[in-house]
């Protein structure tokens, strides 16, 4: 049977063809580590999100009066419901470390340098749209911590002259958080971040296939400090076989990335739903403690270390512009990182200050 | 590179200039709630935390912050009636201000919202005693006005009760009450934890309040053999409760297990995979 279909497939689309010089003739670089699986890890994540998303949409409803009650109905009584917005929740938060992870090790790596400066941009980027996924979802619940948690980021624009407010007004739809808002948040979530992201993966997933996979650079000797003088794909002819080497690999991560959740599910099944997490929104009444997700937690507590939020939150956008755009200003040929003092220390400092606000955030 | 970190200074400059200078800008959005909390205008606390009132009256306001009421969106009007966001008919008796009641007045201006209670506490000894003397208890005995807390069983004890008579009938009547209350704190414990863990019970959560409420409005009949006759009806409402918690602690741990299993499964898939890799490479 199996093979009739794939005699057929063949006739048709030419799938041995295809497997041969996609998987196998498709070859990896030797000293290729669990690391680079991150990417790939990052994605399956993009798609558990995709749908368990959908299977919620069946069951949510975007309106003030009946958000908290749908998600409250879909834990309680639709059938595996709470499974489904459990491995949302707990993969959203996932999807984020896979992401950050995967760009320390990049960074570390040096694989950022030319010529994949737009790869590095385009990961960037989708780090930044899958923290506005973060954001956009944690208000649909409509509970005390979505609520004031969307209005503490909301007002955060408004450090801005001129321009603060309207975006701020744009961004809730009035002057507080509202129906507007979750109306705006939902499509934001499910409709306008999903094809913009989708469309930065494929341009991500092309250049790394148009440039070719960058070899580690420690213990081995790396031919792209050539001048770049024009356009040459990197292969490895004596690396190993993409199928089933790497592929293997990708698969025991997958495979521990959904253990890691099962274990967040299992043993820490509240670790991010809060006590207001279970509360339905109420406009009128502060939590006394409300604080954003934990990768916002630094730059909240950055904030509220700098009486002057103009200058914090301006100093803020000069780092996301410097991350993002960093190939473009580090052209320093060296690309391993252990040769590099000065760039290591610096990076090991920006992480522990960024470690040290994170849990300075949580506590304070 | 040079270039680089010359237009990023350019950039930061101005920045690092405006906010520097421009201290009218600042004023204007450091005196903007940060929050943007949609605090509802109300000029009763306006007025009475104002360091124009006298301390006792500034007080009122301290005290009903920290209350029971004040956590349940119950605010000054609600009992003292006026108009909260009209300075001039804050305090009209054409907006229903009824200001500080007469101790007779008390159960009446309570019992606005606690009805059941008012008709219980009116048919009892202390309502009695009121209605015959000003100087008999009245709700605010026994719970405070403004800083009004949570009712527990605790509000029953020998320092309170001493006040006016000896403590051997409360004391009986507290017996009377262990333990279903008892039960009520155990639950209510068992209702939280299941918030905790991402349940929200809200129906379970009503009925407890609604049983608890009938069970308490009985106490304030002052009547013993009442309380003990209601008691049996009382239990088993809480014992069908207890069983429907019950009924949710399962499914919670049948959650447990489940994930457990599937965590445990994708563990061995792992592994089994990682073996198989690490065979190819050797």
């Amino acid at each position: 049977m199996w093979g009739k279909i794939r005699n057929w497939l063949d006739i048709r689309i030419g799938l041995s063809e295809l497997v041969q010089t996609k998987l196998i003739d498709y070859r990896v670089p030797k000293n290729i580590n669990i690391f680079y699986t991150l990417g790939f890890i990052a994605v399956i994540a993009y798609v558990v999100e995709a749908v368990t998303g959908i299977l919620l949409l069946v069951y949510y409803i975007p309106h003030p009066d009946h958000a908290f009650r749908s998600v409250q109905d879909i834990m309680t009584k639709v059938p595996y419901g709470w499974l489904f917005r459990e491995m949302h929740a707990v993969g959203s938060n996932l999807m984020i470390t896979v992401i950050l992870l995967h760009m320390i090790v990049v960074f570390l790596m040096g694989n950022y340098k030319q010529p994949r400066e737009l790869t590095w941009l385009g990961g960037g980027l989708s780090l930044f749209f899958v923290i506005i996924f973060g954001l956009s979802g944690y208000l649909l619940p409509w509970t005390q911590l979505s609520y004031w948690s969307t209005t503490v980021v909301t007002s955060m624009p408004t450090a801005f002259p001129l321009i603060g407010e309207p975006i701020a007004r744009i961004l809730r739809g009035g002057d507080h958080v509202t129906a507007t808002t979750l109306s705006r948040f939902f499509a934001l979530h499910v409709a306008i971040l999903p094809p913009i992201f989708l469309a930065l993966i494929g341009v991500h997933l092309f250049l790394i296939n148009r440039i070719g996979i960058s070899a580690t650079p420690f213990g081995m000797v790396d031919e792209e400090k050539r001048p770049l003088s024009e356009f040459k794909r990197k292969t490895h002819p004596d690396g190993y076989q993409y199928y089933p080497h790497f592929f293997r690999k990708q698969m025991y991560m997958v495979m521990a990335y959904f253990a890691v959740m099962f274990f967040f599910i299992t043993f820490m099944p509240s670790l991010f739903f809060t006590e207001e997490a279970n509360i339905p929104a109420d406009p009128f009444r502060t939590p006394p403690e409300i604080r954003p997700a934990w990768y916002l937690l630094a730059p909240y507590q950055f904030l509220k270390l700098i009486p002057n939020k103009f200058f914090g939150i301006s100093l803020q956008a000069v780092l996301i512009i410097v991350f993002l755009f960093w190939p473009f200003l580090d052209t320093h040929k060296e690309k391993n990182i252990l040769k590099r003092p000065v760039l290591r220390g610096f990076f090991l400092f920006l992480l522990a200050l960024w470690v040290i606000f994170m849990f300075w955030g949580r506590t304070s | 590179m040079k270039y680089h970190v010359l237009a990023l200074m350019i950039f930061l400059f101005p920045l690092m200039a405006t906010a520097g200078y421009k201290e009218e800008f600042e004023k204007e959005f450091l005196t903007k709630t940060w929050a943007g909390q949609q605090v509802e205008e109300n000029l009763c606390i306006a007025c009475h935390s104002s360091d124009t009132m006298k301390p006792e009256f500034r007080a009122i306001t301290e005290a009903w912050q920290a209350s029971w009421h004040a956590q349940n969106n119950i605010s000054c009007e609600n009992c003292h009636g006026g108009d909260p966001k009209d300075a001039s008919l804050s305090m009209s008796p054409h907006r229903g201000f009824v200001g500080s009641p007469q101790p007779k007045e008390v159960p009446e201006f309570c019992g606005k919202c606690h009805i059941g209670i008012l008709s219980h506490f009116m048919e009892s000894g202390h309502g009695k005693a009121l209605a015959a003397s000003r100087k008999a208890p009245n709700c605010v005995t026994c719970h405070g006005s403004h800083n009004i807390q949570r009712a527990s069983i605790e509000i029953i004890n020998e320092q309170l009760c001493t006040k006016c008579h000896t403590y051997e009938r409360a004391k009986v009547m507290k017996q009377a009450l262990f333990l279903t209350e008892k039960k009520f704190s155990e639950l209510d414990k068992r209702l939280q934890a299941l918030k905790r863990e991402g349940i929200y019970a809200d129906q379970e959560e009503k009925s407890l309040f609604n049983i608890q409420a009938e069970f308490r409005t009985l106490f304030h009949t002052v009547d013993v053999s009442l309380v003990k006759e209601r008691t049996d009806g009382v239990t088993v409402k809480l014992d069908q409760l207890d069983k429907d918690i019950k009924a949710m602690f399962q499914e919670l741990n049948f959650r447990k297990n489940f994930s457990a299993f599937l965590m445990l499964a994708f563990s061995g898939m792992g592994i089994i995979l990682f073996v198989l890799s690490r065979e190819h490479e050797d």
